[in-house]
């Protein structure tokens, strides 16, 4: 998993932050947070390399790397006072299946229905992963968060 | 307290909510706003409803009055720097009633002061027209080197981000919905992307569209949509994910349109 770290990866976590800072000024994100948002995008796609490599496997990368982004959101929102949404929708971006839906629709154009049909799938799949990604963790702070309050 | 009158502090929290809800921040989050606002200046029993459409408000004052309030929402943005702003301002609002937080002032915001942050918030201008389509040129092109294009392919996709950013601006000045929006954006990532590679060759026009496509991408309703759910608000979270299909539908459909027609043109 740590041989995935070379110039090469460095260099794609470096694109990912420069494309999350203006995904996050397209949101009109102001501020010093800025650096911290472009940050978590660079940590989901370093992580989700990191992961893909270790593991070769896509859904565990996909799901690994989102919650991790998302425990970086709910630490960081306690740190700045703002909503935990405004990190995780920024970080989540790069897992994002856009790629899967181009795939999917080329597919299906050539009138390749089997192909389709499982591009589809997969893009249904990596999207459903972070979504599972982003409630575990968010139900995870809400039990930690009440036991603080409790004891 | 003699001027807070229950009619201002309703119509100040649904104000607030308002705000909240069409810069695209989450359901549970307008009725907690609302909540503290209503509870901060002294109007503890209050309950409210929120769907992605409108939001219905009601307080009672502790001397038995009731005042209820609708709000239609018609429009929705994306402007995260108003929710924050307006999360900070309930928080220090709240301050006084949170027995965690060390309350450095000691004194508690009063009602005209709420008003005029909230005033100068809602005023706030968003980044002017240029620095958006910069960002959006960078935007797709750095995503393009990120899905395994090269440096010709990243200043293809920079030259169409600009220009795709352009036209969304201008599409939605005359209010076309969602649907139609996406679609022709996606088209034109797609016709842009296809010319490119017909005119300079040996470029990979599949990486282009991608992070093309990767500007579009709902990844604000697939967010809200799940945080909505787990906070408990069914209807938001379906309405949320039913806009993130109608999103995706609508790039696959322009997408697919402009594929088909290149296919049948060149």
């Amino acid at each position: 998993m740590i041989s995935a770290v070379n110039h090469l990866w460095l260099m794609q976590v470096i694109f990912g932050a420069i494309a999350i800072l203006g995904f996050s000024i397209r949101s009109n994100i102001k501020g010093s947070i800025l650096i911290f948002t472009s940050l978590g995008g660079a940590l989901c796609w370093g992580l989700y390399l990191m992961f893909l490599a270790g593991t070769s496997s896509l859904l565990l990368s996909v799901f690994l790397s989102a919650a991790v982004v998302c425990i970086y959101g709910e630490l960081m929102a306690r740190a700045y006072k703002v909503p935990v949404s405004v990190f995780v929708i920024c970080g989540i971006i790069p897992l994002v299946p856009g790629s899967g839906l181009y795939y999917t629709m080329i597919a299906y154009i050539e009138g390749n229905i089997v192909d389709a049909m499982t591009k589809m799938g997969q893009t249904l799949m990596i999207a459903g992963t972070i979504s599972v990604a982003i409630a575990v963790v968010s139900s995870l702070a809400n039990i930690f968060k009440t036991m603080l309050r409790r004891f | 307290m003699s001027d807070l009158t229950l009619n201002k502090v309703a119509e100040l929290a649904i104000e607030t909510g308002r705000v909240i809800l069409e810069s695209g921040g989450e359901t549970h989050r307008v009725e907690e706003t609302m909540h503290f606002v209503c509870t901060g200046f002294g109007f503890e029993s209050n309950e409210s409803y929120v769907t992605l459409t409108g939001i219905f408000l009601s307080v009672k004052s502790p001397e038995g009055e009731i005042v209820t309030l609708i709000k239609r929402i018609n429009t929705r943005i994306v402007d995260l720097d108003k929710i924050s702003s307006i999360t900070k301002l309930t928080y220090n609002l709240m301050k006084k009633h949170n027995k965690f937080v060390k309350n450095k002032a000691n004194k508690p915001m009063s009602f005209v002061e709420f008003n005029e942050n909230l005033e100068e918030i809602k005023a706030r201008k968003q980044y002017p027209g240029w620095v958006k389509y910069v960002c959006g040129g960078i935007t797709p092109s750095f995503f393009c080197l990120l899905f395994g294009g090269s440096w010709s392919e990243f200043s293809v996709a920079l030259i169409m981000g600009i220009c795709v950013s352009l036209i969304l601006r201008y599409l939605a000045k005359l209010q076309l919905n969602t649907f139609i929006l996406n679609a022709v954006g996606a088209g034109f990532i797609v016709w842009f992307a296809k010319m490119a590679g017909l005119n300079f060759g040996y470029m990979n026009t599949d990486k282009i569209i991608i992070g093309g496509i990767m500007l579009l991408v709902p990844g604000l309703s697939i967010t809200n949509a799940i945080r909505d759910t787990m906070a408990g608000d069914l209807v938001a979270g379906t309405a949320r994910t039913t806009e993130a299909f109608f999103i995706a539908a609508a790039i696959a459909t322009g997408a697919g349109a402009m594929l088909k027609l290149w296919a049948l043109l060149v």
